[in-house]
């Protein structure tokens, strides 16, 4: 069955050369990395075309987002510490309200910080708006 | 196919005084009614007339006044065979004695809906705590969880079953987990070691118990798909696809057959990504680390692949009932093409290290065997099968998908070992690849998604699919509203775990990472437990009939 003749090791030749090669690692973080489009990382919002209907909080299978009346209109809170990025929700919103963003950094030490309120895409869009003018 | 054919006939001629409804809605899918207590006659027919046919679960279902007992063959189709027993005395006969590898899926109705199989060699718990407290069958439709939370007495009687195995004579039992650097997931092993000799295992599953079945009758079918995407990482296209099956058979939804062919992509994907994960730890398991190192790093492009087209490197949440959820551009098949390309290279030559490596083979060859008959018997699937000597492949036997288009081998070994477990995984990768390589190529056009209602018509379905570690099955029952009725699981694990005393049993303690891994568990797929006991000084190479005596069976299952 097997050969009694002793020969190298098939792998050897690949250990070889991989000592002359940079490591296959990536430095992150100190190297930053790009996920490629399309991937689903946190999500943005935009309250503008959010129409109140309720239909992300429904349907998210995790329960992550809950409605929330902020400034007169009943818009969406995301807590991303149960979101698992299925995109059920921006898949169901009638309106388009709920968008990806590919942006996958989301380690924090406080638990506070992964609920994302829809008060911060207002506040923003006003910034990039008043940037414009 | 025929063989499908054989197995409804052979029960329609010898046992139609038994039959009270018999439907064969698709085709390789029969549901037959039998008159209570005949199951036992129609399951001896089928292993006697068909040949290779093997019982892939029982799915109990609470129908109100009665607890059914689907017990699913799969004889080239599947063919449910249905009894049912009265819930206010739920006692049946076991078919063990006919068939051992139905051990554990009994076990498992009877821990979560109560129901008895008179005659089963051990009928204890199998997935909830030893102190759980009676009377309490989670799957039955009116118990709701916060019952439990009172009197949950927690694992105590767990560590006193632990220390009554005394050690008997030269006989040392030795306990790895639930927590142990040798394992990737919480599980329990009590070996039973004589020198350096196994001479039993008893392992003890449950840890990472989720009660999915139970959420997914919770929830609406369309979110149900991301949840059985979270039985488990690694094959998790396999378990939304099928679901998403199982859920199209039942309310006659026709999937796009450009849908089809994605699916089998993120499918095939998964498989590739799989099986490399395990060759590589195959090779970290025997020692052999830098094959292990080089094995994952040919592994990244794939998964970079499967990041590129579902989004992300592993919940691919790319299948949904009546479609698939997006497209994938033609950028990104060029790429998967070239991919695949340099893969396949590898994967050629990782096939070449696996035959000719001396060490590898002195320590894989001749380990672990198991031979064909005790594999069919104890009912395994997929490589382990397969390295035992049996062809059988969900892809080719019972075509789902588009594997009915495309054209693959099923590889297949002889040797019954550990190294023919881990060969078949090699040549499966290459198969793979080939296969992505033909879906890639001939991507039909069309739509990706039909609409589908979310309330689905009332009605059964069996669904399997050849998942990386075998064949998977989901039985999704519905009553005509947006919720299911009743979601059975079995993952390949649960049905390979059986194997696993066979396989060691005689074999030294330095072999236990490899077999244990040649059988590609995957914990928190099954999560169950299960078995065995022994302790009473006897030396073991069981033969065939030794394995069926019912006196041993006790003390084997
Ligand atoms: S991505 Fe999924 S889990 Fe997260 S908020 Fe949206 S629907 Fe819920
Ligand atoms: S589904 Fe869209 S429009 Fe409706 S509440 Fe949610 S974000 Fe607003």
């Amino acid at each position: 069955m097997t050969k009694k003749r002793r020969r190298l090791p098939a792998l050897i030749k690949d250990m070889g050369s991989c000592l002359f090669k940079k490591p296959f690692t990536q430095e992150y973080p100190f190297v930053s990395v790009q996920a490629p489009e399309g991937y689903r990382g946190r999500q943005t919002f935009d309250p503008e075309k959010c129409i109140s209907c309720g239909l992300c909080e429904r349907d998210c299978p995790a329960k992550a987002i809950e409605l929330v009346e902020v400034s007169g209109k009943r818009m969406p809170y995301f807590y991303l510490d149960r979101c698992i990025f299925c995109y059920q929700c921006a898949e169901g919103c009638p309106r388009n309200a709920i968008q990806l963003s590919t942006n996958f950094e989301m380690s924090t030490t406080e638990k506070d910080e992964l609920l994302v309120k829809a008060e911060e895409f207002i506040s923003k869009q006003n910034i990039s708006s008043d940037e414009g003018q | 196919m025929e063989k499908f054919e054989t197995a409804v006939d052979v029960l329609k001629n010898n046992l139609a005084d038994a039959i009270v409804e018999l439907k064969v809605p698709r085709p390789r899918k029969a549901y037959i009614l039998l008159k209570s207590e005949r199951h036992r006659d129609a399951v001896s027919l089928l292993l006697k007339h068909v040949e290779e046919s093997m019982l892939s679960t029982i799915s109990g279902v609470d129908l109100g006044t009665e607890i059914e007992l689907n017990y699913h063959m799969v004889c080239g189709g599947t063919v449910t065979l249905k009894n049912r027993v009265p819930r206010e005395k739920p006692v049946t006969k076991t078919i063990t004695d006919i068939l051992p590898g139905a051990n554990l899926y009994e076990r498992e109705v009877f821990d979560l809906l109560g129901v008895v199989f008179e005659g089963h060699p051990n009928l204890e718990r199998l997935l909830l705590p030893d102190g759980w407290p009676k009377g309490n069958y989670p799957l039955r439709r009116d118990w709701t969880p916060p019952l439990i939370q009172e009197n949950d007495s927690g694992s105590e009687e767990d560590s006193q079953n632990n220390s009554e195995e005394d050690d008997v004579g030269s006989l040392v039992s030795v306990v790895v987990g639930p927590q142990h650097p040798v394992l990737h997931e919480p599980e329990r092993f009590n070996f039973t070691v004589d020198g350096e000799t196994v001479v039993d295992v008893k392992p003890r599953l449950g840890y990472v118990h989720r009660g999915i079945e139970k959420a997914a009758e919770r929830m609406m079918y369309f979110q149900d798909v991301f949840l059985v995407e979270r039985i488990c990482g690694i094959c998790n296209a396999a378990h939304t696809t099928v679901f998403c099956q199982a859920v199209e058979d039942i309310g006659n939804i026709e999937t796009p057959p450009r849908a089809l062919y994605l699916r089998t992509i993120v499918h095939e994907l998964n498989r590739v990504h799989s099986h490399l994960l395990l060759l590589g730890v195959g090779g970290h398991l025997l020692g052999f680390e830098a094959l292990f190192q080089h094995v994952w790093r040919d592994r990244e492009p794939v998964m970079d692949i499967i990041e590129q087209i579902t989004g992300n490197r592993l919940m691919s949440g790319f299948n949904t009932i009546g479609g698939v959820r997006r497209d994938i551009n033609p950028n990104t098949v060029e790429k998967a093409l070239k991919t695949v390309k340099a893969v396949r290279k590898r994967a050629v030559f990782y096939k070449n290290v696996f035959e000719e490596d001396a060490t590898l083979r002195l320590r894989t060859e001749g380990v672990g065997v198991l031979s064909k008959e005790v594999a069919l018997k104890l009912c395994v699937v997929g490589p382990v099968l397969r390295g035992s000597g049996v062809a059988s492949d969900v892809r080719k036997d019972d075509p789902y998908a588009a594997y009915a288009e495309i054209p693959f081998n099923v590889p297949c070994y002889d040797e019954c070992d550990t190294w023919a477990r881990l060969m078949v995984r090699v040549d499966e990768v290459v198969e793979s690849l080939n296969i992505l390589d033909y879906a890639f190529n001939n991507l039909p056009g069309g739509r990706l998604r039909v609409r589908v209602q979310r309330k689905i018509p009332e009605g059964e379905a069996v669904s399997r699919v050849e998942a990386p570690r075998g064949e998977l099955i989901h039985y999704v029952k519905s009553d005509g509203t947006a919720y299911p009725y009743r979601v059975k699981v079995r993952a390949p694990t649960l049905a390979n775990l059986l194997a696993f005393p066979d396989a060691i049993r005689g074999g030294y303690i330095a072999d236990i990472p490899s077999v244990m891994g040649s059988l590609d568990p995957c914990f928190s797929c099954t999560d169950r437990m299960a078995f065995v006991d022994t302790a009473n000084g006897q030396k073991w190479r069981w033969s065939l009939d030794d394995v069926n005596s019912h006196k041993n069976r006790r003390v084997l299952l």
